[in-house]
């Protein structure tokens, strides 16, 4: 009897302690994708994201005095998993980084319900960006429609009508996220008089992509964009590379421009050009100050290669979007310990102004954007990323999607979600 | 009309306007299909000695791929990476055949087969743990594959034959007359085969089963070695190779489980027809990626007319 006296006695310091624990730390888990044939991708930008977090920890002491506890959920890119680990995780959490436009329409309308942001940085459904339907979800800096407005301006040289009578491929992988940028693809060929050829890749065919490049041979488009994920990239490129197609007409979206598909193939993929929100700027402070306070001190791995990587520099400005809403909600409810609720009203307060992205260290590494109530993207624009051979290198000036032509078709695919998934809530306080 | 045109006229009239290109389309089919038949072969072998449809065949291609550039990057010549990859699939073999089948011997196939299950969970784990998740290159030139292309110009066309596939296809079809002069000509080949015969004849006549086992799993591995550097040298080694084992399967369902014939035989004409299929009528017609389905569907019509598949022997029980 004793025992069990001290046993729940225990048990009850341990709860009390525990609650005291988790009110002083805000939980932000990561759907992480460290496994299977995704991972060349996910490793590098977990890990950004998580030294990011660390970096804060050790440096600041959190955000705002308030510890960050960053968390991964396995999912292996698979949207069954991806949905079991939001979940598992939304109990405590004050946002979800879903990382697959897959896992992010599924857990859309769920968001509602359960009050609770996505932040999907670069990803996801492009409507997302109106604020006013989407009121949960978040996909700053830049959106797939507008990547695919800016690939379009940079080979249309600015001028959209010299793409008329050309024949642009889109290689994508067939899964929600390869086909996210399509309509926007119909809809610019039908507008410019391009001629627009889709080819899919499928999941098994991601590392033997003959067929599809016999199809290009075949076809032989002005150009190819890819939208390629994890060793869909490096497949493509090899083949790219076997058939001399010309490396200068073929461009990818953010996450097909990865170092660790590319050093493999070293000088035969020079002059491949990726568009990207986020430029490598190992220079920058915050990388310093990572490799003070997380490398140094013995905690993380990342090696000197992978922290001169986009995707690994990529992934630190993701949690560095995360961290900065954050604050922004801290500010606004004037209290540290934010929830999910307050954390959304930080990230439609996002003022990446260049003055702020210098504060935080981040100089070079991502252009100024700001999002609101109706804007949850903010739209930054990005450069255009060429390989050299051995590392990635601005290729461009900043370039900006054309918004004047995205703008309708993301008003009119957004009403046309919230019509399907009818009742759907609508932030009207924007 | 116009629809049958394009389904029966215009795919060969394509073919013949164009014979350098559909010399192309039919030779990437061929290495593709001798690449299926590698993975198919090492689900076969040890499915004829032991009756366990081995589901770890695919991560095993990885797992060989990983140990041998993970050897390579901490400073092993490349040959003797090859031969210490080697060892380790014996070391794999021995001890999944004491840990994991022995114990379990006279159990249910479905145990044996979930048994696998567990060690593909294992190896993916313990990859993962070792060589990390990252995608890596492949040693191709420091084993002494040539990477550049020969260019061939029939017909007036063009016709780009890379140096690595044309070894990729002689080392699959030296290893495979190994493979078959070894089951026929030699006493262990022969106590292999007999297992696949009749399990408890050859237990009777004094073979052991144990050693027959560690043999068969060393073979798969050497197999999977094999793969994993020919799909490797394609598009780099990562955890995404273990996907290309799913195309083994529509290969097993064609040319039967239990033939060797029928996996060489199936490989070839699924890695072909498919290829054929998907450029002249999945891409114009069905906007393309037939490859995903069509080797399942070829198969399953095969099935239709012989449950056993073109090779598979036919197993009447009396009750």
């Amino acid at each position: 009897m004793k025992s069990f006296t001290k046993l729940v006695a225990a048990s009850v310091v341990a709860a009390v302690t525990a609650g005291a624990a988790a009110a002083e730390s805000i939980y932000v888990p990561n759907l992480s994708y460290r496994t299977g044939p995704f991972a060349a991708t996910g490793i590098p930008l977990m890990n950004g994201q998580r030294d990011y977090i660390a970096m804060l920890n050790a440096r600041d002491g959190g955000i705002g005095g308030i510890e960050i506890e960053y968390d991964e959920c396995e999912t292996g890119y698979s949207t069954e998993k991806g949905v079991e680990c939001y979940e598992k995780t939304k109990g405590t959490a004050v946002v979800t980084q879903p990382w697959s436009t897959g896992i992010t329409l599924q857990v859309l309308p769920q968001t509602n319900v359960d009050q609770i942001p996505i932040l999907a940085p670069g990803y996801g459904f492009s409507p997302m960006s109106n604020g006013e339907t989407f009121q949960w979800a978040f996909n700053p800096p830049a959106s797939y429609w507008d990547a695919a407005s800016m690939i379009l301006q940079y080979i249309a040289d600015g001028d959209m009508s010299n793409l008329a009578g050309k024949k642009i491929a889109h290689l994508h992988l067939d899964h929600p996220y390869g086909k996210e940028p399509i309509p926007l693809f119909e809809a610019m060929a039908e507008e410019h008089g391009f001629e627009f050829l889709p080819i899919p890749v499928g999941l098994s065919e991601m590392q033997n992509q003959s067929a599809q490049w016999l199809q290009i041979r075949r076809e032989r488009p002005d150009n190819v964009i890819m939208w390629g994920w994890g060793a869909m990239n490096a497949g493509a490129l090899t083949e790219a590379v076997k058939t001399r197609y010309p490396m200068d007409q073929f461009i990818g979206v953010w996450w097909s421009g990865h170092d660790g598909d590319l050093v493999a193939l070293g000088d035969d993929a020079k002059g491949y050009k990726s568009i990207s929100w986020s430029a490598p700027a190992p220079d920058a402070p915050v990388m310093a100050a990572i490799q003070e306070q997380v490398i140094d001190a013995g905690k993380s791995d990342v090696g000197a290669d992978e922290l001169g990587w986009v995707f690994y520099q990529r992934g630190i400005l993701i949690s560095a979007m995360l961290a900065e809403g954050i604050r922004k909600a801290q500010v606004i409810h004037g209290e540290g310990d934010i929830d999910a609720v307050q954390l959304r009203d930080g990230l439609a307060s996002l003022d990446f102004t260049q003055e702020r992205i210098d504060e935080m260290g981040l100089t070079g590494m991502i252009a100024p954007f700001s999002t609101s109530c109706t804007d949850h993207t903010g739209h930054s624009g990005g450069w255009m990323l060429e390989w050299d051979g051995s590392q990635f290198v601005k290729a461009s000036d900043l370039l900006q999607a054309d918004r004047d032509a995205i703008e309708p078709l993301e008003a009119t695919a957004a009403a046309a979600y919230a019509e399907a998934n009818a009742p759907w809530p609508m932030n009207d306080g924007c | 009309m116009e629809f049958l045109s394009k389904v029966f006229i215009d795919p060969f009239v394509d073919m013949v306007a164009a014979p350098d290109f559909l010399m192309q389309v039919v030779w990437e089919g061929l290495v593709s299909g001798v690449l299926y038949a590698l993975i198919a072969l090492g689900f076969v072998l040890i499915f004829r000695s032991s009756r366990i449809f081995n589901f770890a065949q695919g991560i095993m291609v990885v797992f060989a791929a990983l140990t041998l550039v993970g050897l390579h990057e901490v400073g092993v010549p490349a040959w003797i990476s090859f031969a210490l990859t080697l060892g380790v699939m014996f070391l794999l073999a021995v001890g999944i055949e004491r840990v994991v089948l022995r114990p379990l011997v006279g159990q249910p196939d479905i145990i044996l087969f979930m048994a696998t299950i567990g060690i593909t969970l294992f190896l993916i784990g313990g990859g993962e743990l070792i060589f990390g998740g990252e995608n890596k290159r492949m040693i191709t030139e420091e084993l002494g594959i040539p990477t550049g292309s020969v260019v061939l110009e029939p017909f007036g066309g063009l016709l780009i034959l890379e140096q690595k596939d044309i070894t990729a296809v002689i080392g699959a079809v030296a290893l495979v007359v190994a493979l078959l002069a070894f089951l026929n000509y030699t006493r262990m080949g022969r106590a292999v085969r007999a297992l696949g015969d009749d399990h408890q004849a050859a237990l009777s006549v004094g073979i052991s089963l144990q050693t027959i086992w560690v043999l068969v799993w060393f073979i798969a591995g050497i197999i999977a070695l094999v793969t994993g550097i020919a799909w490797g040298s394609r598009a780099g080694v990562s955890f995404a190779l273990e996907i290309i084992a799913l195309k083994a399967l529509p290969v097993l369902m064609l040319g039967g489980l239990e033939s060797i014939t029928g996996a060489i035989i199936g490989g070839l004409a699924i890695g072909v027809l498919e290829k054929l299929f998907e450029i002249y009528w999945g891409q114009p017609l069905l906007g393309g990626n037939t490859e995903a389905w069509f080797a399942y569907v070829l198969a399953l019509v095969v099935l239709l007319f012989r449950p056993q598949g073109l090779f598979g022997e036919k197993i009447i029980e009396r009750v």
